[in-house]
C-alpha cells in the first residue's frame, strides 16, 4: 500500500526494497500481534495461578510480603483440610444428583419439542414458536416468586425438586432453538425411509433423527451442565439444610464466615477450585462442543 | 439419603404423567378428526407447551398481581393498589443507587468488553499460529463458574490482595491511597467492571471470531486495490460484516447485565450508598430476613422487566443505523 503513492525508482530497486519494506511491516505487525496476545493471556492467566497458589499456602503465608507466586511448601493436605472441614462428599453428590437429572430432562424434552417445530406442520406453530423465543428474553425473576409459591404449595421447598422436576418441562428454550436448526438440516428421506421400514414416530425419532443431531445434543449437553453445575440462585432460595447443600452453597456458606480476624484464603480458594475443576476438565475434553453451542446462536441466527 | 428419593419419586411421576399427557392429547386430537401430523406436532411440543402455561404465562400474571398486593407469605396477599410502586419506590432508600449501580455497570462494561473481545478477535483472526490454543485458553474465564470467580476477584481485589501489591508503585507515583475496592463506595463499581470484564470478555471473543472468519477475503482484497489501507479495511468491512454478531452479543450482555446477581450476594455493597443489584434487592425482599414482601419484590421484578424490555427496544430500533444484513436490501 505504502508503494502505490511513492514515487518510481529504478525498477530493480522498487521490486526489492517493496517486497522488503512488506515483509518488515508483516514482521512487526506478526511481534505486535503475538506481544498483544501474550499480554492477554497473562491477563487471563495471572490470576488463576493465583487462585491455585492461594490454595496451596499457609495462611501466615497469605499476606507475606512480598508476595510470592509459589509458596515454600505446597501444602496440599489443604485440600484434605477442606474436605474435613465441612462434608464435601455430601455437596458434590448433591450436585451430581441435581446436575444429572435436570441435565437429563432438558435434553430429552427440548429434543421432543424441538423435533415438534423443526419436522410437523400444525395451526399456530410458527406463532408458538416465537412466543416460546420470546421467553429468552424475559428476566427469571419475574417468574421466580409465585414459582417459588407454587413448590411452596406442593410442600418442595428444602428438596432438590424445584431444582430437577421443572427440567421436564423443556426448560431452556436456546437448547430448543439449537436442536431445530440442526433437525432443519436433515433431509426428509431419512425420515420417509424409516416410517417404509415401518418405524413409528418414536422410533423415528430415537434411532434415526437423534443420532444424526448427536453433536448438537453434546453441545446442549455441555452447556447444560455448567448450566445446572453453576447454578447458584435456585440452590440459594430452596435449599435450608446443610446436608442438602450443592457445592456452590458450601462455597457461599464459608464465604460468608471469611473476615478480617480469620482470612482463611488459602482453604477458600481450595474450594473454588475443587469446585471449577470438573468443568475445567469438561471443557479441555469437550471443547469442541462448548465453541459449537456458544456460536451457532450467532452465527446462524 | 431418603431426599433423593423423595425427588426421584417426584421425578418419575411427573415424567410419566408428561409421556402419558402427550400420548392421550395425540390420541384425542386425532379422533376429533384432525390430521395425524399436526396431532403428532401438538403431541411432541406439549412439554413446553405446559412449561410455558405453568412456569412463565401464569407466574408472570402471578406476579403483576401481587406487585398490586402486600403479602408476606403467611396472610393471604391484600390488595393495595399502586402503593409499592409508588409509596415504598419512594421510601425504599436503595432503590434509586440500585437502580443507578445495575445501569452503570452494564453501560460502561459492556461496550469496553465488545471493543476488548472484538481488538483479541481481530488478532486471532490475523491466521496466527495455534490459533485454537489462543482460543482455548481465552475462553477458560468464561468456563469457571459465575462464583468461583467471584470468590477470586474478591480476594485479588482485596485491599493487600494482588492487586493492590502489583499497582503499589503506581499508586506511591501518584500520591494515592491503595484502595479498598469493594468496600469504598467510589471504587466498587470499577472493581464490579474489572471483574466482569475478566469473566465474560473471552466467551464474547469466541463468538466474535466465529463471525470474523465468516468475512469473504475478497472484500479485503478489493479494499487493497481502491489502495484503502488498514483502518479503511477495519471501518468499511470488518466493522459492518460483523455487526451482526456484535449486536447479538450487544443484546445478550446487556440482558445479563441487568439481571446480575451473584457478585452483588457474594460482594456486600452498601444497597443506601453505592447500591447494590436489583436482582438482590427483589431477592432480599422477597427471601432474606424475617419479614418478606413478596409483594414489593414483584414490583421491582415488574421495573426491572420494563427497564429490559425499553433497552432492548431501543437497541433494536437503534441497529437499523448500524447493523449490516447481507442479505437485507433497500
Amino acid at each position: 500500500m505504502a508503494t502505490v503513492s511513492t514515487p518510481a525508482p529504478p525498477k530493480t530497486a522498487l521490486r526489492t526494497s517493496g517486497i522488503g519494506s512488506m515483509k518488515v511491516r508483516r514482521m512487526v505487525s506478526d511481534v505486535i500481534t503475538y506481544i498483544l496476545l501474550v499480554l492477554g493471556a497473562l491477563v487471563v492467566l495471572i490470576p488463576l495461578l493465583w487462585m491455585i497458589s492461594t490454595s496451596l499456602k499457609t495462611e501466615s503465608e497469605l499476606f507475606l510480603l512480598p508476595l510470592r507466586l509459589f509458596p515454600e511448601v505446597p501444602q496440599w493436605h489443604n485440600y484434605i483440610d477442606v474436605w474435613r472441614i465441612q462434608p464435601f462428599t455430601q455437596f458434590f453428590m448433591n450436585t451430581i444428583f441435581i446436575t444429572v437429572l435436570a441435565m437429563g430432562g432438558e435434553i430429552l424434552t427440548c429434543a421432543l419439542v424441538a423435533y415438534g417445530f423443526a419436522r410437523f406442520r400444525f395451526p399456530g406453530r410458527d406463532i408458538l414458536f416465537i412466543i416460546m423465543l420470546g421467553t429468552m428474553m424475559l428476566p427469571g425473576i419475574i417468574t421466580l416468586i409465585p414459582t417459588f409459591l407454587i413448590w411452596r404449595g406442593f410442600e418442595r421447598i428444602d428438596t432438590f425438586t424445584p431444582l430437577t422436576v421443572g427440567a421436564l418441562f423443556a426448560w431452556g428454550p436456546a437448547y430448543i432453538f439449537l436442536l431445530r436448526q440442526f433437525f432443519l438440516t436433515i433431509p426428509h428421506e431419512m425420515e420417509e425411509a424409516a416410517t417404509i421400514d415401518g418405524a413409528n414416530t418414536l422410533q423415528t425419532f430415537f434411532y434415526v433423527m437423534l443420532p444424526l443431531v448427536k453433536p448438537a445434543l453434546l453441545a446442549i449437553a455441555v452447556l447444560s451442565f455448567t448450566g445446572n453445575w453453576n447454578n447458584f440462585q435456585a440452590p440459594l432460595i430452596y435449599i435450608n439444610t446443610l446436608q442438602k447443600y450443592p457445592v456452590i452453597l458450601a462455597l457461599y456458606a464459608f464465604s460468608e464466615s471469611l473476615s478480617k480476624e480469620a482470612p482463611k484464603w488459602h482453604y477458600m480458594m481450595a474450594m473454588t477450585v475443587i469446585m471449577s475443576l470438573p468443568i475445567i476438565a469438561l471443557y479441555f475434553a469437550a471443547q469442541r462442543y462448548f465453541i459449537e453451542g456458544l456460536t451457532v446462536g450467532a452465527v446462524k441466527g | 439419603m431418603d431426599f433423593y428419593a423423595r425427588t426421584l419419586i417426584d421425578y418419575a411421576v411427573v415424567a410419566l404423567g408428561m409421556a402419558i399427557a402427550m400420548f392421550v392429547v395425540f390420541q384425542v386430537l386425532v379422533r376429533l378428526g384432525m390430521k395425524r401430523e399436526a396431532a403428532t406436532g401438538y403431541a411432541l411440543i406439549l412439554p413446553w407447551l405446559l412449561g410455558f402455561i405453568i412456569w412463565t404465562a401464569y407466574p408472570i400474571l402471578a406476579s403483576l398481581y401481587y406487585s398490586f398486593t402486600n403479602y408476606n407469605v403467611f396472610q393471604p396477599p391484600k390488595w393495595v393498589g399502586l402503593d409499592n410502586y409508588i409509596k415504598w419506590l419512594t421510601n425504599d432508600r436503595s432503590f434509586w443507587p440500585s437502580l443507578r449501580l445495575t445501569l452503570l455497570y452494564g453501560l460502561i462494561s459492556l461496550p469496553i468488553g465488545l471493543a476488548l473481545s472484538l481488538g483479541v478477535a481481530m488478532l486471532l483472526a490475523r491466521n496466527v499460529r495455534g490459533v485454537g490454543v489462543w482460543r482455548t485458553l481465552y475462553y477458560l474465564p468464561a468456563v469457571i463458574p459465575a462464583v468461583a470467580t467471584i470468590l477470586l476477584w474478591r480476594w485479588l481485589l482485596g485491599s493487600e490482595g494482588l492487586v493492590n501489591q502489583i499497582l503499589s508503585p503506581v499508586y506511591n507515583l501518584i500520591g494515592m491511597d491503595k484502595p479498598s475496592w469493594f468496600v469504598d463506595e467510589r471504587y466498587a463499581l470499577p472493581g464490579l467492571i474489572i471483574m466482569s470484564l475478566w469473566g465474560v470478555f473471552g466467551a464474547n471473543t469466541v463468538i466474535l471470531l466465529a463471525g470474523l472468519k465468516n468475512i469473504p477475503t475478497h472484500l479485503y482484497e478489493a479494499v487493497e486495490l481502491d489502495g484503502g489501507g488498514a483502518w479503511a479495511k477495519f471501518r468499511h468491512i470488518t466493522l459492518p460484516m460483523v455487526s451482526p454478531t456484535l449486536f447479538y452479543t450487544l443484546v445478550l450482555g446487556m440482558i445479563a447485565a441487568v439481571k446480575t446477581f451473584e457478585p452483588g450476594i457474594f460482594i456486600k455493597l452498601n444497597s443506601l450508598t453505592t447500591g447494590t443489584f436489583l436482582q438482590v434487592l427483589v431477592y432480599g425482599n422477597a427471601f432474606a430476613g424475617g419479614n418478606s414482601r413478596m409483594g414489593y419484590a414483584s414490583a421491582l421484578g415488574w421495573i426491572m422487566l420494563v427497564i429490559i424490555m425499553v433497552l432492548t427496544l431501543l437497541v433494536f430500533r437503534s441497529s437499523a443505523l448500524w447493523v449490516y444484513y447481507e442479505g437485507e436490501r433497500k
